[in-house]
């Protein structure tokens, strides 16, 4: 029998079609259908200024919009042979860890409403609150920040805006430690989560996983540590794990937090002075640039013509993790609840995943946008 | 006498249905800050699950697109009498920034199916949110209640 969930379901957040082939209650395979939320945003940023496409790439996503805007900012300084500031850099990094502690609490609180753990999924999002009025203090926005320009950020920080975060973050360690362990150490929720949607570590190669996700299967990558700034300036350590199942994804998403305190905390107290923009020559020609978003790498592919973009591709991280769900994790002997919280587990974000496909580069007359 | 508690027990309680049309899924993650303990949604009476057979009020967050044509009138059909709907962002009044050349966006919603209330911004905070949900759907819900008669 086929079980089909979504696209508008109590258990689903965003629209995708699920449709679970079950024998009695155990699930035999799974396929996902997507392109519910598909807006062609690299369409229409063909033949704009990157003034206007910067624009519209924050609004890829709505959870991890600001990651976007610096990769798209990062591949034009590439393009451009410039770098931005050090103080940029800096305040990229503040806030770009501080979208992530938010993304990964808001991704563990998904897991925990679709085990029906009421009590974590509020204490995930009352941690998530105070981090969230970080993002707005330091950007002046919740979600979408505009905070990104090529060649800096759009505005400098105060003192004593750095040290509120400072006190946030520090109000966050302290909490943090006690939900924590009420997951870690919790019976229960160890029974539900412990050895279900397992993905071996071949199999998250082949299905190329990335991210928390990759992580969890034991693929010891992430972007940051081949980023410039991170690798010149902060000290941390790439979180990792073997077993590959709900509960390892998500402790990997649970142990990336205290890293990125971490970073926050010397971020904050490195801090140097200077500039936080400069004029940037738009140069011509192709470049690429990798960033480490919440969910897994994050690929730009622009090319420009001085001024205007002329083709762009954006490579996001749920493409590939959903796919490995349809395709490794729900493919074993498990229940049909089991099998969605394996998909919260995956951390799916549909808005990002519906992305152009474009065949037959080298023609330039045939191009399918999907 | 029936009619009059009838209104109390709609206002006291309303089901909401998010539906997500093509978003990016700001709007949709500011309703989820909305279940948090800080603005605490469900001490109002409101309960977001998901389920457009039981819903009173339908979120709508994002531009309408292809799949969303249909599938949304049928959505409409589907929620039972009385029914309001609310359209969250700045994407289905106008279509925001992708009713461009290039994008494949159908804005506004209107245009599909009737709306009671519009809350621009992109996105708007949850506290608007949450405002534009009380002033309107209560007494919405309990003159349409009754208008159906």
């Amino acid at each position: 029998m086929i079980v089909p969930i979504g696209p508008i379901h109590p258990a689903l957040k965003e629209p995708a079609r699920l449709k679970l082939k079950t024998k009695g209650e155990r699930v035999i395979s799974a396929e996902i259908d997507l392109g519910f939320v598909h807006r062609g945003i690299e369409r229409i940023m063909e033949g704009k200024p990157w003034q206007k496409g910067i624009y519209l790439s924050e609004r890829v996503c709505g959870i991890c919009s600001y990651v976007h805007t610096q990769t798209f900012a990062e591949t034009f300084e590439k393009i451009s042979g410039v770098q931005a500031p050090l103080r940029a850099q800096y305040l990229r990094v503040i806030t770009n860890e501080l979208d992530r502690i938010q993304s990964h609490l808001l991704a563990n609180s998904t897991f925990f409403k679709s085990v029906e753990h009421e009590t974590l999924f509020m204490y995930m999002l009352k941690m998530r609150e105070p981090i969230m009025d970080a993002i707005e203090l330091l950007t002046g926005n919740r979600v979408n920040m505009g905070w990104n320009i090529v060649g800096g950020v759009r505005m400098d920080a105060k003192d004593e805006h750095l040290q509120k975060i400072h006190e946030i973050i520090l109000k966050l360690e302290k909490e943090f430690d006690t939900y924590y362990g009420m997951y870690a150490e919790g019976p229960f929720l160890r029974l539900r989560s412990n050895k279900v949607g397992r993905m071996s570590k071949k199999e998250a190669i082949e299905g190329r996983a990335v991210g928390p996700i990759g992580r969890g299967s034991g693929i010891k990558k992430d972007y940051r540590k081949s980023h410039h700034t991170y690798k010149d300036n902060f000290d941390f350590k790439v979180i990792w794990r073997k077993d590959g199942d709900n509960f390892a994804r998500n402790m990997n998403r649970f142990d990336e937090i205290p890293e990125s305190i971490k970073i926050l905390k010397q971020a904050i107290e490195n801090i140097p002075s200077g500039d936080t923009r400069i004029p940037v020559e738009i140069g011509r020609g192709y470049g690429e640039w990798i960033n480490e978003a919440p969910r897994g790498e994050v690929r730009y592919m622009v090319e420009t013509n001085g001024n205007l973009i002329k083709n762009i591709s954006i490579r996001t991280p749920s493409i590939m993790n959903i796919d490995c769900c349809a395709r490794y994790m729900l493919n074993d002997a498990m229940t049909v609840s089991d099998a969605i919280a394996t998909y919260a587990s995956v951390d799916p974000c549909i808005a990002c995943a519906e992305r152009v496909i474009v065949t037959n580069e080298k023609n330039e007359k045939i191009k399918i946008y999907l | 006498m029936l009619d009059s508690l009838k209104d109390v027990i709609r206002k006291s309680s309303i089901h909401v249905c998010l539906i997500n049309t093509g978003g990016c899924n700001g709007c949709d993650i500011e309703v989820v800050a909305l279940l948090s303990p800080r603005y605490d949604l469900e001490q109002y009476g409101i309960y977001v699950h998901n389920n457009p057979r039981e819903a009173d009020v339908l979120l709508i967050t994002g531009p309408v697109t292809e799949q969303w044509k249909e599938n949304l009138r049928r959505i409409y059909t589907k929620t039972p009498e009385p029914k309001i709907v609310v359209t969250l962002g700045s994407c289905p009044v106008s279509g925001d920034v992708f009713n461009q050349e290039g994008g494949c966006v159908y804005a506004p919603v209107s245009d599909f199916i009737p709306v009671d209330a519009e809350v621009p911004g992109c996105p708007p905070r949850p506290s608007e949110i949450l405002e534009s949900i009380l002033s309107v759907a209560p007494g919405a819900i309990a003159t349409k209640g009754r208008q159906r008669k």
